[in-house]
């Protein structure tokens, strides 16, 4: 396994020195080539745990391993294995150009010169940045300096790539381009990534795999699909060709239509099988499209979350 | 390891070369500084040419200025990543904070020194005096850096846990300076291991030796023993220290938020 994340704890002291629990308890596991989402409000203790998996904050209890290496352990093997890119902090100086940052951040991480140059023209040819190689960071834009981010992220060639918050502010070209690169990593070169946002469109495009954090607690856990359609109604959309007799109408108000239009209506069904029951109801009057309505992840994220936790009952492993 | 030695040097020399005029002013205060300490020690000494005496005035104070240096580099370096936001990376490095830093440290003191001795030959061909540096001078400034690094990882660790040290390293200087000053070497007794134990104090001893008695770098007593001791000692106490602070940092989660 890539990256096992077992058991960890972590209690703060506030200044009135009370302890706060941060996390507690949060296990989890991410395979190569998988993208993990990792989701939470504020405060819920996402980035604490970003933090002790990257070795910057200690937990008071648990481990993080990383490709077999415990992070408590033999932390230069696990670190070796890690890139990370942690929002409200940065991985280039501003002065220096992205391939002397590369040979910079390859070099305090083993890499010669040489080989820091070569993989970064190389990172920056795939995010179509080559012509900015001269330049220092300070002069390119805010989402090519992201790109360039995630550049020295990756310079070591890292497993597992931590991404915080990796297309905040950003717009949509560079977002675009960001996550197609992420989806390319993990998908075509099998690099474990794990991936924060407040962002729900970019997790529901990136994720193979969603994790809910709440007040320190994983309270969701499982592949996209199952979450997802865990979340799905038995919503459905008609779209008709045009509008409907009186009499059809009726009919289809008394199975339950909600009209938004003229032309279309949403209606729960217990079963699937009844949209053929529906659709007769409505003859002569046809039928363009049926829809099932799917939940998006904000969705998901939204009615999740707003569910108070327990602590009794906080775990739901959907897969 | 040379990676990342190799790595440090060429950041620090870039972002040197990336702003000449900083550079070019850096320098000229440097030679000023030196004219003035060259002529000053010729005025003193009424016109002649102090020979000896005024290389020893300027190796010590170029041993002083690199000291110093070492001392505040890595305090400052922590402090001034952690503002730049890059403090997070410098400690994901699989060689560890206490590595990175001392190569920083050392990259910085090359260029110190490079600077010095570029310095010293331009007052030497301004002024058509020639000092006489022996090789065996590097030795005691060699220890003293090591002490000075040792130095550097306590102000370092008191930047990492209390986020500011501008007011220790102060109070630092002031402490050394006054062990510099005192004739610690002449205390009798229990007192004689102040003299050994102190920062810098044994050293300073031994280069007073070398310097006003001429003494060679061997032939200073056990001054250059206790020395390389005193050295090792606040390197280890340094490193032991910085190792803790770190720990103590990462357990209460202050390793950003500057």
């Amino acid at each position: 396994m890539l990256l096992e994340v077992g058991g960890l704890v972590k209690r703060y002291k506030t200044k009135d020195r009370q302890i706060v629990e941060a996390v507690r308890g949060i296990r989890f596991t991410l395979s190569a080539g998988t993208i993990l989402a990792f989701l939470g409000p504020n405060g819920a203790g996402k980035t604490t745990t970003i933090k002790m998996i990257a070795g910057l904050v200690r937990p008071d209890d648990g481990d993080v391993t990383v490709e077999g290496h415990s992070l408590s352990g033999r932390s230069g093997q696990a670190l070796r294995h890690l890139g990370a890119v942690l929002e409200g902090s940065r991985n280039l100086y501003w002065r220096l150009t992205p391939l002397e940052n590369f040979e910079y951040w390859g070099g305090i991480r083993g890499l010669s010169r040489k080989t820091a140059r070569d993989h970064g023209r190389e990172l920056m040819r795939e995010f179509g940045l080559e012509d900015k190689i001269g330049s220092t960071v300070q002069q390119l834009s805010r989402g090519m300096q992201q790109q360039v981010a995630i550049c020295a992220a990756l310079i070591h060639s890292p497993s597992l790539l931590l991404l915080d918050e990796p297309t905040l502010g950003l717009d949509l070209d560079a977002s675009d381009r960001i996550q197609d690169y992420v989806l390319r990593l993990a998908h075509e070169r099998g690099v474990g990534i794990l991936l924060t946002t407040h962002q729900m469109e970019v997790a529901q495009t990136l994720a193979d795999r969603i994790s809910i954090i709440q007040s320190g607690v994983l309270t969701l856990e499982g592949f996209k699909e199952d979450v997802l359609a865990r979340f799905t109604g038995s919503s459905y959309v008609f779209e008709l060709a045009e509008a409907p007799s009186a009499e059809a109408r009726i009919l289809a108000d008394n199975l339950g239509a909600a009209w938004t239009s003229e032309c279309e209506f949403r209606v729960v069904l217990d079963r699937p099988t009844d949209v053929y029951e529906i659709m007769r109801a409505l003859e002569p009057c046809s039928v363009v499209r049926v829809m099932r309505e799917t939940a998006d992840l904000a969705t998901v994220f939204r009615e999740h979350t707003r569910k108070s936790v327990s602590m009794e009952s906080v775990r739901e492993v959907t897969a | 390891m040379l990676h990342a030695l190799r790595a440090e040097w060429r950041r620090e020399w870039v972002q040197l070369r990336r702003y000449p005029t900083e550079l070019l002013s850096e320098l000229a205060v440097i030679v000023l500084v030196f004219y003035g300490l060259f002529l000053g020690g010729s005025y003193m000494a009424g016109g002649a040419i102090l020979g000896g005496r005024l290389s020893d005035i300027i190796v010590g104070y170029a041993l002083w200025t690199l000291s110093m240096m070492s001392i505040g580099t890595m305090g400052w370096t922590i402090s001034n990543e952690a503002q730049n936001g890059t403090l997070e990376q410098v400690f994901m490095s699989p060689y560890g904070a206490s590595l990175i830093l001392l190569l920083r440290n050392m990259a910085n003191v090359v260029i110190g020194l490079l600077f010095t001795i570029l310095t010293l030959f331009s007052v030497m061909a301004i002024t058509g005096h020639y000092l006489f540096v022996s090789p065996w001078d590097m030795v005691p400034g060699l220890l003293m850096i090591a002490s000075a690094t040792g130095l550097g990882y306590l102000v370092a660790s008191v930047t990492i846990l209390m986020k500011r040290s501008q007011q220790f390293l102060n109070l630092l200087q002031f402490i050394l300076l006054f062990l510099i000053m005192a004739p610690t070497a002449n205390l009798g007794g229990a007192w004689r291991w102040l003299a050994i134990m102190a920062p810098f104090s044994p050293v300073v001893a031994l280069l007073r030796s070398m310097m006003t008695q001429g003494s060679a770098l061997f032939g200073a007593g056990d001054w250059l023993l206790w020395s390389v001791v005193n050295a090792v000692l606040w390197l280890l106490i340094g490193l032991l220290v910085f190792g803790w602070a770190q720990k103590k940092a990462r357990r209460r989660g202050n390793l950003s938020h500057y």
